[in-house]
């Protein structure tokens, strides 16, 4: 007790650095517990039991090797499912980084009502999937909706189509586009964060040099954006890969435009087969981490100013 | 050292504080899951006197996809049995989902909870639910209640019936009429022919409603077409028998493919749904006929002027078969008790008082609007329906008091097998397929057989 009196305030600032020191630890704590019991948890336990047989329709839960992989990869509507994923995947990230950066573009220029419309762009991110999913379900609806209504009377069309259900591509295509409407606004902030930082000292010395506006948006904005565009694509690419309401409600389970989320579902809730669901659910997180790092490799450089 | 033991205890009390607000943050989000959830306390009603219940107390928790009956309803059973209900009510497809997860993990999540027909077969496997024989006989049921047996598998009731659906053709007399025809069909023949001529006179488009969207309603609609054609899918040994071209499933789903592709079924039941069919479509007055309606819809849809355009238009009809009127099939819900439920005494008198005839009869409107179960498609009961139609409560209760004691189920004698879910899984995706272009209708057919086989090679 006696050194405690006597302590000096160098002391007492060590003892405070070294409480100091847990403070970040304590603070980050509940994060990471949920973190670790909501995501960490489930993905080791996603691994192991994707060995497994587990099926309550098939007991007991025993060892199975690789038999759930080999199941869901000879399975030919989940063949046909990771195909229909791709395509999703492809129409979800160029479109999404075409319109997110075009979007980014116009709104970087200061105009009037600017902030009024950068919160309506924001809008379609904020609501969730599955009323966006029944929105556009009404817009592409084959006997009332606008889509139809309009084209018609442009004369594209000269009876009413059913655009989601009957071909392939179609179908994909018209459900992707309600995920690019969702998510371009978000592909659009991050770029547009991205074109803010680039210093305008940089244009002015290329318009001074005799550059003109493509040559400036080749030479300047595009590389300079890559750190922005990487992450939008990256995004992209995830929520792509994982589409599962806007296909629910707009397709059932039509396999023509399933995707491997909904066959996730089918072989985990309504086959009850938790083993190959987990063994779907595995390489899909595979594929969204290597798909990932691919898009970062290709795109993403580091920008310094 | 004091300072460091306060700091300690002071971060220990942030550390539980952040850790309670995060448990609280859970269970709030959890909470937060379910749809609606509704409360009753024990408020002795007046109306309240013994009708058999046991007075055994505690709390249930009842997750159904209906609504939760009327509170005034629900505190006489309070009052009655002690027995306090917690209502939650959840989409019918979310519930199916929230019991395989419980179930298989062993997790209690409610007393009381949906048991559909197709599931009967998986959950005599899983042993999910406690059989009910020792509270309810189903022998002396049958009669009151005909569809009893599609809640029994190797012997055990695993569910009572909570509601009597069952598939029927209904008809816009109006539209018919329009095209001449006065005398509904009693035929399949006669059925197609009137609904030609429909088309012909052009009182609508496409007169024929087929909701060919990938999902259950479709499965139904072909099997009751099968035995409209004197038939059932699958045989005693849950073989497929529909592979012949001449068997009663081959020629059912041959008939819907080309009502389809004649354009007897307007080109948007793509992608539409059964209820999206009845409600956009029959209920507005598109289409004439529906050929696999839900006993109830003319009730509870098309008479509900709010929604629909032909109130008062549309009647029940036999469904018409290959010589005469054919079967009905069975697909009610029923409610069960889980394996890992809380309070099974107090859950079993809420089923006897759920289905409890006079209740019943409530549900569907025997004491006014006050009563009813939103969306209660009609009683389980036969004394019920009885009562429904001497008091002039219930549209075409006697023709649905008729049709329900014809009624069967889907798959009789040996019930829905436990790898139903994967058939019907492969039904409807074929089916839906050959709809849109993709499969003839023999690959449809050998797709769902081979299927079928491996189904039962595997389980």
């Amino acid at each position: 007790m006696q050194r405690d009196h006597d302590a000096s305030p160098r002391d007492g600032r060590a003892k405070r650095g070294r409480r100091g020191r847990w403070l970040p630890y304590i603070l980050l704590s509940p994060l990471i517990l949920f973190i670790g019991a909501l995501s960490l948890y489930p993905t080791i336990l996603t691994t192991v039991q994707s060995f497994y047989i587990v099926s309550p329709l098939n007991p007991p839960t025993r060892f199975a090797g690789l038999s759930n992989f080999r199941a869901v990869l000879s399975d030919p509507t989940i063949r046909q499912s990771w195909v229909n994923t791709a395509l999703y995947i492809v129409i979800g990230v160029v479109l999404t980084t075409l319109l997110g950066l075009g979007m980014a573009l116009v709104l970087q220029r200061r105009f009037r009502w600017r902030g009024a419309i950068l919160a309506l762009v924001v809008l379609p991110w904020a609501l969730p999937a599955v009323v966006e999913a029944v929105i556009w379900g009404w817009i592409y609806d084959p006997t009332f909706g606008v889509l139809n209504s309009v084209l018609k009377s442009l004369g594209v069309i000269t009876h009413y189509q059913v655009w989601v259900g009957i071909h392939r591509l179609l179908s994909i295509f018209f459900i992707e586009l309600v995920q690019v409407w969702q998510i371009a606004p978000l592909a659009a902030l991050l770029i547009l964060a991205a074109l803010q930082s680039i210093p305008d000292e940089l244009y002015e010395a290329a318009r001074v040099d005799g550059a003109g506006r493509w040559q400036q948006f080749r030479r300047i904005t595009l590389p300079l954006v890559r750190p922005g565009l990487a992450i939008a694509m990256v995004q992209s690419l995830i929520l792509s890969l994982n589409i599962f309401d806007q296909v629910y409600v707009l397709n059932g389970n039509a396999p023509n435009g399933a995707s491997i989320m909904m066959q996730t579902y089918n072989v985990s809730f309504v086959n009850l087969n938790f083993g190959q669901g987990y063994a779907l659910s595995l390489m899909a997180t595979l594929a969204t981490l290597v798909l990932s790092l691919l898009i970062l490799a290709a795109v993403y450089r580091r920008v310094e100013f | 050292m004091v300072g460091r033991l306060q700091a300690r205890r002071r971060t220990t009390r942030l550390g539980l504080l952040a850790g309670a607000a995060l448990f609280l943050v859970i269970v709030l989000a959890a909470a937060g899951c379910g749809s609606s959830s509704t409360s009753s306390t024990a408020t002795p009603s007046p109306a309240a006197s013994g009708t058999g219940l046991a007075k055994v107390g505690g709390t249930i928790t009842v997750m159904y996809h209906y609504p939760a009956p009327p509170k005034y309803m629900l505190d006489q059973f309070t009052a009655q049995t002690g027995v306090k209900v917690n209502w939650v009510q959840i989409g019918w497809d979310n519930l199916q989902t929230k019991i395989a997860t419980a179930a298989s993990s062993n997790t209690y999540f409610a007393d009381l909870t949906d048991v559909d027909w197709s599931k009967v077969g998986e959950y005599a496997k899983t042993k999910w639910f406690v059989p009910l024989n020792s509270y309810f006989d189903p022998t002396t049921l049958k009669a009151d209640v005909p569809q009893i047996d599609t809640f029994m598998a190797n012997g055990q009731l695993l569910a009572m019936p909570f509601d009597a659906s069952f598939t029927v053709t209904t008809v816009n007399t109006k539209l018919f009429s329009k095209a001449g025809i006065t005398t509904m069909p009693t035929t399949l023949t006669e059925y197609t022919n009137d609904l030609k001529q429909i088309k012909a006179k052009g009182v609508v488009t496409s007169p024929l409603d087929i909701p060919f969207a990938a999902a259950e309603g479709l499965s139904t609609y072909w099997y009751q077409v099968t035995a409209a054609f004197g038939g059932q899918v699958l045989d005693a040994n849950l073989d497929p028998a529909f592979t012949s071209p001449s068997s009663p499933g081959y020629k059912a789903l041959a008939w819907m493919i080309d009502a389809y592709k004649s354009g007897l079924v307007p080109q948007a039941n793509i992608g539409m749904t059964d209820y999206q069919g009845f409600t956009t479509e029959m209920a507005q007055g598109r289409v004439a006929s529906v050929f696999s309606d839900y006993a109830g819809s003319v009730g509870s849809i098309y008479n509900v002027p709010s929604t629909s355009t032909v109130v008062n238009q549309v009647r029940y009809t036999a469904v018409p078969g290959v010589s005469g009127p054919a079967p009905s099939l069975a697909n009610p819900d029923g409610v069960g008790i889980p394996v890992t439920a809380k309070n099974k005494q107090g859950a079993i008198e809420f089923i006897k008082w759920f289905t409890e005839p006079q209740n019943q009869a409530i549900w569907a409107g025997l004491d006014g609007a006050k009563g009813v179960i939103g969306g209660f498609p009609m009683p389980m009961r036969v004394s019920s329906l009885k009562m429904l139609a001497s008091a002039n409560k219930y549209a075409g209760a006697s023709d649905l008091e008729a049709l329900l004691g014809a009624s069967r189920a889907e798959f009789p004698g040996t019930g829905a097998p436990s790898w139903y879910a994967q058939f019907s899984n492969a039904v409807y995706t074929n089916i839906h397929q050959a709809a849109a272009g993709s499969e003839t209708v023999a690959q449809a057919i050998n797709n769902i057989a081979a299927q079928v086989k491996s189904l039962k090679a595997t389980q």
